[in-house]
């Protein structure tokens, strides 16, 4: 039982649930605390261990159901089962199961008549009565659902179906389940009885049927388990590498999940250091004048307290088209960061310029994005636009705050106001410049990318989510 | 607490029962947690949103148990001071001034600078030693001979600092005082740590513990937390108040009612001699399940539909 809970365990890890060595040590505490008569009680013993979120506890139910409800193919129904291992455990939820086995066994095949049907063809067709003796037959013919069972184990090993990695690959290992099983008799004896005119052909033909139905089952159980975890690890690389405005519509969710993923990361690596600086030094002074009252005894230490200072950061977006999928990837992560950043306040632009920080407060992130998007869209004016934001914002600007600007500063040939942005960059702690567009095409056409460059303290390219989790690396460790 | 001294935590089924005896109505899922980390002598971080029994949980522990509860109160800023353990101070002070006469009779005799040192050194630490200590919740929960109910109480209100602290506590039940050494506990105190998750609580710590995340309640056990709270409200509006809690709890409120305000509103109900809902009585008692005054005006507007859902419900469900 310990070995199929370490499996258990293996598959919660490949479905992100982390589990340590030490949890695995827990867990097998729990089991034995708990005994594992009763399924329910072991399940929520083992949540508590395991899953130490709500949505980790929602992975394990998942799991738990899936790992330990296999009751292999129908053939492994209760009855007076003698495998160890998860069968039996399967059974224990159901308490009528004394009814259950009793009804399946009253509707299973009554292998008799079939069996003498079959022996009858048998005589004419050496290649069915070559089937009749093999053990596949045998079992499939009595409905053992153990020994089928066992069977079924056997032949995923064989196939080395624990190795699949991706879904593509669910026809082939099926084949070869099939092929260890000992499918090719049945195939055999088909084609000879189709040839012969055989009546018994089509009894064959469901037997064939209902075995590879329960190994495409099978594979299918084991492929959720085991490599739907791998091949979504695989997923998520590929995306993290991709220009955010080709990522397919269908995939916009993985990717504000990878977002979340990869912010609750940085926030975990940058969360302690705020702290640790926040701790003040002896104030001396005070220390001496406290002491006084104690002739002169310094046992009452006073520390200086830490200037708290607020750091604060200006989100600027431009949401015309061309940006839109950026700044929604930005304003995403940013917001993701509300644990660990400092105050955010965000303005979005394309014509003219508002904050729109309020939107966050009242919609969750992405309605209110979209929201965005709807009323700021349009053809880009960067002058005005940073006429607005100055008004609005100058005045809050001061050598506490950081300034994002997100923009591929491409500006229709308007009056670029780059005296504008250059008192912000005086007054700012860092004003910092992303820009979508590779480094390459800055300054071509109308961008004035190269003019607003020279205003900035750090500008950098930014088109995926490596480079947009890097840049926000350097950011909470640049605000701390 | 070695578990033959306390027949109550033997099985599940015990638990649940001791708990109802007590007035506490817990969900199979929460005893197991109780009966595990018992068994286990693991500490449990409990987590949910405000309001449904999560302090109520250690509380009714300790009552069960007879074991004197001990509390701390999270909050910013707390230290080691306040939580682990602190010298006293004036005491210490008071001692070095009365004992400053004895100093002659000791020194007496001694030749030059080192020797009177030496002499000096012979006397320990006397002014860091228990006498001089003050404890504070958690190392008097250590200190107790019989064991005891320790709540780490709103956990993820405290600084990141002070989650560490807590490590050595929770695994090995010891304390580490520089001055003096280790102080083991007596007996093993049973450890409840609660969490709102307005942060997320470091993995090390959640790591030793066991997770008990308590969600709100079904309908049919929030019934049965308000028939042993206020037992003298009748069965059809008792049917009735909670299904129109829950059915507050699925709008999009800034704070849904939990399980005290059902039993506060049940509570005003029965002083209104209400025997069932209606809009009006609902609108005017409104402010005991919300507390915000969006929430109030939100709802107040599809009051009459919730209202004459609920009664429905509860009809139907006598006929059926």
């Amino acid at each position: 039982m310990q070995s199929s809970l370490v499996s258990f365990i293996q598959v919660l890890r490949s479905h992100e649930v982390r589990v340590s060595p030490a949890e695995t040590l827990d867990a097998v505490d729990v089991a034995s605390t708990l005994g594992y008569t009763d399924r329910a009680l072991l399940r929520d013993g083992l949540a508590m261990t395991l899953a130490k979120t709500p949505e980790e506890e929602a992975i394990f139910l998942q799991c738990f159901d899936d790992f330990f409800g296999l009751d292999l193919a129908n053939y492994a129904l209760p009855s007076d089962t003698t495998s160890p291992g998860q069968a039996s455990d399967a059974n224990t939820e159901y308490p009528t199961e004394g009814t259950d086995a009793a009804a399946a066994t009253a509707t299973g095949n009554d292998p008799e008549p079939h069996f003498e049907t079959l022996s009858k063809a048998a005589e004419e067709s050496p290649a069915l009565s070559a089937l009749m003796q093999s053990s596949l037959m045998h079992n499939l013919l009595h409905n053992d659902r153990n020994a089928m069972a066992m069977a079924m184990g056997q032949a995923a090993r064989e196939a080395g179906l624990a190795d699949m990695q991706m879904f593509t690959q669910k026809g082939q290992f099926t084949r070869r389940m099939l092929d260890a099983l000992g499918e090719q008799h049945i195939r055999d004896a088909v084609v000879e009885l189709e040839q012969s005119g055989n009546p018994a052909l089509p009894l064959v033909q469901r037997y064939r049927d209902v075995l590879r139905e329960q190994v495409r089952d099978y594979v299918e159980r084991e492929y959720l388990l085991h490599a739907e975890g791998r091949s979504r690890q695989f997923m998520d690389d590929i995306l993290s590498g991709v220009r955010l405005n080709n990522i397919e519509h269908v995939y916009l969710h993985k990717v504000q999940e990878l977002i979340r993923k990869m912010a609750r990361k940085l926030a975990s690596r940058h969360s302690p250091r705020r702290r640790r600086q926040k701790r003040g030094q002896l104030n001396m002074p005070r220390t001496l004048r406290r002491g006084i009252a104690n002739d002169g005894v310094m046992f009452d230490l006073h520390w200086r307290r830490a200037r708290k200072e607020k750091p604060q950061i200006l989100a600027v977006c431009d949401v015309s088209g061309s940006v839109a999928a950026y700044a929604k990837f930005l304003l995403l992560f940013l917001y993701s960061l509300q644990d660990v950043l400092p105050k955010v306040r965000s303005f979005a632009f394309s014509s003219h310029l508002g904050e729109v920080s309020n939107y966050f407060e009242d919609y969750s992130v992405e309605e209110a994005i979209e929201l965005i998007n709807r009323k700021y869209g349009g053809a880009t004016d960067y002058g005005s636009s940073l006429l607005d934001f100055a008004s609005l914002a100058m005045d809050d600007i001061n050598s506490n705050t950081t300034v994002i600007v997100l923009g591929d500063a491409r500006n229709n040939h308007g009056e670029p106001r780059l005296d504008l942005l250059q008192s912000i960059y005086q007054r700012s702690k860092q004003l910092i410049w992303l820009n979508p567009e590779s480094r390459r095409s800055w300054g071509s056409g109308d961008s004035e990318m190269l003019r607003y460059q020279s205003a900035c303290h750090f500008s950098a390219e930014c088109n995926n989510l490596k480079q947009l989790e890097r840049i926000i690396d350097q950011l909470l460790k640049s605000t701390r | 607490m070695k578990p033959e001294d306390f027949p109550q935590l033997a099985s599940v089924q015990q638990i649940e029962q001791g708990f109802e005896s007590h007035g506490y109505i817990c969900s199979r899922k929460i005893a197991t947690a109780v009966f595990l980390a018992f068994q286990l002598r693991k500490p449990i971080l409990v987590e949910g949103p405000p309001g449904v029994g999560k302090t109520e949980l250690a509380k009714t522990t300790a009552l069960l148990l007879g074991t004197p509860l001990i509390r701390l109160q999270c909050y910013e800023g707390l230290d080691e001071a306040k939580a682990l353990y602190e010298w006293k101070y004036g005491k210490q002070l008071l001692y070095t001034q009365v004992l400053k006469e004895k100093l002659g009779d000791l020194l007496q005799g001694a030749k030059g600078l080192a020797e009177s040192v030496q002499r000096l050194h012979q006397f320990g630490d006397i002014f860091y030693s228990e006498d001089f200590l003050e404890p504070r919740p958690l190392l008097k929960a250590m200190q107790q001979e019989k064991g005891a109910i320790l709540l780490i109480d709103e956990i993820d209100k405290s600084d990141y600092e002070f989650e560490s602290l807590l490590l050595e506590i929770l695994s090995d039940y010891q304390i580490s005082i520089p001055e003096i050494g280790t102080v083991k506990a007596r007996t093993t105190p049973m450890v409840f740590l609660t969490s709102n998750n307005t942060r997320d609580i470091s993995d090390a710590l959640k790591r030793r513990c066991l997770h008990l995340y308590i969600p709100f309640p079904t309908v049919g056990l929030e019934e049965r937390i308000i028939r042993s709270r206020v037992p003298n409200v009748d069965e059809r509006l008792r049917h009735q108040l909670v299904e129109f809690v829950h059915s507050l709890r699925q709008l999009d409120l800034k704070k849904a009612p939990a399980i005290s305000e059902t039993i506060d509103w049940a509570r005003s109900l029965l002083l209104l001699h209400a025997d069932q809902l209606e809009t009006e009585l609902v609108r005017s008692t409104l402010n005991v399940l919300l507390k915000f005054e969006e929430d109030i005006q939100s709802t107040e507007a599809n009051l009459g539909n919730m209202v004459r859902e609920c009664r429905k419900e509860s009809a139907s469900g006598e006929t059926g």
